[in-house]
């Protein structure tokens, strides 16, 4: 477990960004409760064996008791580096990109499930989506009833999707929560 | 036994300053030169008759008043005296008196004239002519009187003077000359008003024959006398609109004129050519005097007037650019240099108040004329723009695209009228959809024609006859259709579409043009100087209007525009400052009420031009949540705010649970500090978010903290700037238990009726009034309901104020936290003070009352006293 270094900490910013827009800043200078301390700390961006975790700062102090082989996680884990160290989020990432998402879209309920199989989202079974969306943005994904359901790569800016045909795809897509079966043994 | 009689005392007049002093600053100087007409009277007034007015005796006592009254009665005497020594007095009857300002009665008189003084006389008898004509009019029995005046005193000249005749004719002669002068001007009128009207009667009995003296009305109106001739600008303009016929009158060619025509053709050729060639002469006239401030109003109305009746004929283009060039007229220097003098006189508070007085009055009506004319173009405009029958539509482009014109020349700094009158613009709806059918129609036809030729083959041997007579049929019908089409004024479907694509071009063109300027200047000044807050409202005056259009014809927009409206819009309402540094400096630039209408016109475009696709547009819910703080009961207007409610968050489909909390959280905090109009509004828009989003209702919870809904978020941010992230969940609407106390009783009953939302699982929707509704009702009820709400007050007042002790201690026993109590304590304190206080006043002011009438008694007591002896000694006196 260590800091990251500047190149990783870009990557991370970087991909955060993209969801969170300005709303960045809330992820950073959010104040973490965990912990006997009286005075709240902060959240801070740790990686262990090529995973990003976002711990709060009284868990790092504890964790540091641990041996590195010992470790398995800490905190959330929001993303990895691949192997040609570029950086990608994971669903558990979710609570905390929804919380402070800049585009969203909501999905009509026929067209949950879909998404939820891995599939992207089409023009078809869009609720609602956000006013300017430009394409190549972080959108994060929702159920009409305001359930966070995964995210995703903006295809279209919302003034296309306009003149989109239904089978047109809005947001491709990067993860959802059904991962969370279809892929248990892998986060 | 009354008070004693004060002496109400003028107010004091300003240090004496020179009058070189002052300084009159060149643009003043300049305005009364220009405007010479208006500025006659200053040159006339009586200066020393107003001193006198004002140089009262002020600060003198009372016995010293006397003598001063005394003293002035007088002089008066003797200088009537010495008038009367000098002058004789004439008969009353024959020469009225005059009274003037300061109440005195001037008999005329004529000055004693010793013999040798002939010449002397008669220079102060032209004098005296000079002063007359001076004067603005003279009636008919002042004149009579004077004539009268006149001949007596050539009369006594006659008897006086018996002996050097000669001498005495030629004065004489001149003072007739004189006279008869005054006399054939005032008979010249007389008789130009009878010349007019026999003229205008004779046209308007049988135009045709008398079509030529058209041309001695012009005459008459071009006439030096201004009075004569604003009557002859009238009376043709009456004339003009009777005698117009209903079409546009085109002169015939060269080849047309060389035909030979009938009588009755001829004569109506040239009672066609001479009518227009008069009628552009009077339009040059009336466009030449126009510049004249003396005659702007005159020509003003008589051009709307013709605009207003007659728009189809010829020279409408010059007409309309005279009227659209009025629409934007120059009022707003004249107020700024009114507001100057204004400022000019506060600062200096010299003794040439007078002088002062008289510029600002002068401003003023010129200002009034200038909003009377501007009125005058409005309406005629709208009335141009809604009664497009008359004139087939055409001068509804024209007009349309001389106002985008103007706007452009000027960099959108009009008055807004100038935008407004584009509201009364209509297009029909129903034009896409009219041609849409026709082209489904001819597709049908063309269908059932194909059929009906593959059918014909087998019944055509039949038919032959039949269908001759069919195509003969068909062909006279086509025939009396298109002459039917020449012959009507119904315009052509296409043709007007065309022509309202057109309008509607230039006016979405204005419209975008003054967003741009708008924003082009915002975001100048923030860069260049954030400092200055000057005029902030004032610098985009047309901004709002224009909004109100975009709102009202926002279903007219084309799709490919919307992103870039939208993108100025969202910069717009972020207050012109790009909304990643939304510093509070550059907030500044545009009003409150202002970035309202940006977010208001934003979701009206939205809402009517995407009926599939559901976008949420969360910038400008963000500013709605920001400008809800920033809003000012009194200096933002309500009904934008209320409008903003209504569309942004009543009728808006979904909102997010997270959203929907903090908006019902801050408008409840909001419906607080603010009157009970806006208080309404926000409370039936929070009650209509609760109602739809039933997790919300989890505030209503004396609950803090939300629990699971509550989010990332666990404590509730006030100042947050995005709604998203206030953490309104987390927190209770206490606010309502406080305005349930609310002293309006339907803001009380509202407020308290929301928390029973929760128990009660009232599934249906009831129908509530909305937002706007809400404010409108109780902006009105205000005036009504103060008195009532006073006299409660009162009344609570004065029970607290008596029980609030008991109170107090009732409290201090019941189970409450320690921190109400003590708030209880220092309250009751408080009022017990307050009570105190004003009792005390009361006792006092009760004590200085009898007092003064024991004061008073007394004094007249000892006068009595005074005075008894001095009685008795009279009547014994008298005895």
């Amino acid at each position: 477990m260590r800091p990251l270094d500047e190149a990783e900490t870009t990557a991370v910013f970087e991909k955060l960004f993209k969801f969170t827009g300005n709303n960045l800043k809330n992820v950073v200078e959010n104040p973490s409760h965990e912990g006997p301390d009286p005075n709240p700390g902060r959240y801070c961006f740790r990686l262990h064996k090529n995973k990003i975790y976002y711990v709060s700062e009284s868990l790092v102090k504890r964790a540091t008791n641990v041996a590195r082989d010992n470790l398995v996680s800490l905190g959330i884990c929001i993303g990895k580096f691949t192997h040609t160290s570029k950086f990608h989020l994971t669903i558990q990432a979710l609570s905390l990109v929804a919380a402070n998402a800049r585009h969203k879209v909501w999905l009509k309920p026929t067209s949950e499930m879909s998404f939820l199989y891995g599939n992207h989202v089409l023009k078809g079974g869009l609720g609602r989506i956000t006013d300017s969306i430009v394409p190549g943005d972080g959108v994060v994904v929702f159920s009409m009833s305001d359930v966070p359901l995964g995210f995703g790569v903006a295809a279209k800016s919302t003034q296309d999707c306009r003149k989109l045909d239904p089978n047109g795809i809005v947001v491709l897509h990067q993860a959802d929560i059904g991962e969370y079966l279809r892929m248990e043994d892998e986060l | 036994m009354g008070k004693k009689p004060k002496v109400i005392l003028p107010p004091d007049l300003p240090p004496e300053i020179l009058e070189e002093e002052v300084e009159v600053s060149d643009e003043d100087l300049q305005f009364v030169n220009e405007n010479r007409d208006y500025a006659g009277f200053v040159s006339r007034l009586d200066t020393q008759s107003i001193t006198k007015h004002v140089t009262r005796v002020a600060d003198v006592k009372e016995d010293a008043l006397e003598a001063i009254y005394e003293k002035r009665l007088r002089k008066k005497s003797a200088t009537l005296k010495e008038n009367e020594e000098s002058k004789v007095q004439l008969d009353p009857v024959d020469a009225l008196p005059v009274k003037t300002l300061d109440g005195k009665v001037y008999y005329r008189t004529l000055a004693k004239t010793s013999k040798g003084k002939d010449e002397n006389e008669a220079g102060e008898d032209e004098k005296d002519g000079g002063a007359d004509k001076g004067l603005v009019k003279l009636t008919k029995t002042e004149k009579r009187a004077k004539l009268k005046k006149s001949r007596k005193e050539a009369k006594k000249l006659g008897k006086e003077v018996a002996e050097p005749e000669e001498a005495e004719q030629a004065p004489q002669a001149a003072v007739l000359a004189e006279v008869k002068e005054d006399l054939t001007a005032e008979e010249a009128f007389e008789n130009k008003k009878c010349k007019l009207a026999e003229l205008g009667i004779a046209l308007l009995s049988d135009p045709e024959s008398n079509i030529k003296s058209l041309k001695e009305i012009l005459q008459i109106a071009k006439d030096d006398n201004p009075s004569i001739s604003k009557l002859g600008l009238l009376s043709l303009l009456a004339v003009f609109k009777d005698i117009i016929p209903g079409y546009r009158i085109r002169l015939p060619t060269e080849k047309e004129l060389e035909m030979k025509v009938s009588k009755e053709v001829k004569k109506m050729r040239f009672y066609e050519s001479t009518l227009l060639s008069n009628y552009k002469a009077y339009l040059q006239k009336l466009i030449a005097s126009e510049k004249k401030p003396l005659f702007q109003h005159v020509v003003v109305r008589c051009i709307c007037n013709l605009l207003d009746s007659v728009p189809h004929f010829n020279c409408r283009e010059s007409l309309l650019e005279v009227v659209v060039r009025n629409l934007g007229s120059r009022d707003d220097v004249v107020r700024f240099r009114l507001f100057m003098l204004f400022a000019l006189m506060l600062s200096n508070s010299t003794k040439n108040y007078v002088y002062f007085l008289n510029l600002a009055f002068i401003y003023f009506q010129l200002n009034c004329l200038f909003l009377v004319c501007r009125k005058l173009c409005c309406s005629t405009i709208r009335s141009l723009f809604t009664n497009e029958g008359k004139h087939g539509g055409e001068a509804t482009v024209e007009a349309v695209r001389l106002i985008a014109g103007h706007v452009k020349a000027s960099h959108c700094q009009l008055h807004p009228d100038f935008i407004e009158v584009l509201m009364s613009l209509s297009f029909d709806e129903d034009l896409r959809k009219a041609e849409a059918s026709e082209r489904d129609n001819k597709n049908k036809s063309k269908k059932y024609k194909k059929r009906k030729n593959s059918e014909d083959p087998s019944q055509q041997q039949g038919n032959e006859r039949k269908k001759s007579k069919k195509e003969l049929m068909s062909k006279t019908r086509e025939e009396v259709a298109a002459d039917y089409k020449s012959v009507s004024f119904a315009p052509d479907v296409a043709e007007k579409r065309r022509m309202q694509s057109e309008t509607l071009s230039a006016v979405f063109e204005t419209y975008f043009r003054i967003l741009k300027q708008t924003m082009m200047s915002t975001a100048a000044s923030s860069e260049a100087i954030a400092s200055s807050n000057t005029s902030a409202s004032a610098a985009h005056p047309l901004l709002s209007p224009c909004l109100n259009g975009l709102g009202k014809f926002s279903h007219l927009i084309d799709l490919d525009y919307i992103g870039d409206l939208m993108n100025y819009l969202k910069k717009l309402a972020a207050g012109g400052s790009s909304y990643d540094s939304s510093s509070p400096k550059c907030l500044q630039h545009l009003t409150v009420s202002e970035r309202l209408r940006c977010c208001i016109v934003a979701f009206k475009v939205m809402r009517n031009n995407l009926d599939a696709l559901n976008v949420d547009l969360q910038d400008f819910f963000v500013q709605l949540y920001n400008l809800i703080i920033e809003y000012r009961p009194g200096r933002d207007q309500g009904e934008v705010l209320a409008e903003a409610l209504k569309i942004m968050l009543c009728e808006d489909r979904q909102h997010d649970m997270q959203k929907a909390a903090a908006f019902v959280k801050r408008l409840a905090t909001f419906s607080l500090s603010v009157g009970s109009a806006e208080s309404m509004a926000a409370l039936v828009t929070s009650k209509n978010l609760l109602q739809r989003n039933v997790k919300c209702r989890n505030l209503l919870e004396n609950d803090a903290g939300g629990g699971s809904v509550a989010g990332s978020i666990a404590k509730y941010q006030p100042y947050a700037s995005d709604p998203n992230l206030s953490g309104a969940l987390a927190s209770v609407l206490w606010e309502l238990n406080l305005l349930s106390k609310h002293y309006h009783p339907s803001i009380s009953t509202l407020a308290s009726s929301i928390p029973g939302m929760n128990t009660a699982n009232n599934q249906v929707y009831h129908a509530i009034l909305s937002p706007q509704q809400a404010f409108t009702d109780l902006s009105l009820e205000r005036e009504s309901f103060n008195p009532k709400s006073d006299i409660r007050k009162l009344n609570s007042k004065r029970k607290r104020g008596s029980e609030s002790s008991t109170l107090a201690g009732i409290e201090s026993t019941s189970d409450t936290s320690i921190n109400e109590n003590e708030v209880s304590k220092k309250l009751a304190k408080h009022f017990m003070v307050l009570r105190d206080i004003k009792e005390n006043e009361r006792l006092r002011g009760e004590l200085d009352r009898t007092s003064l009438t024991l004061q008073l008694y007394e004094e007249y007591k000892k006068q009595k006293k005074a005075a008894e002896p001095k009685a008795k000694r009279k009547r014994a006196k008298i005895v």
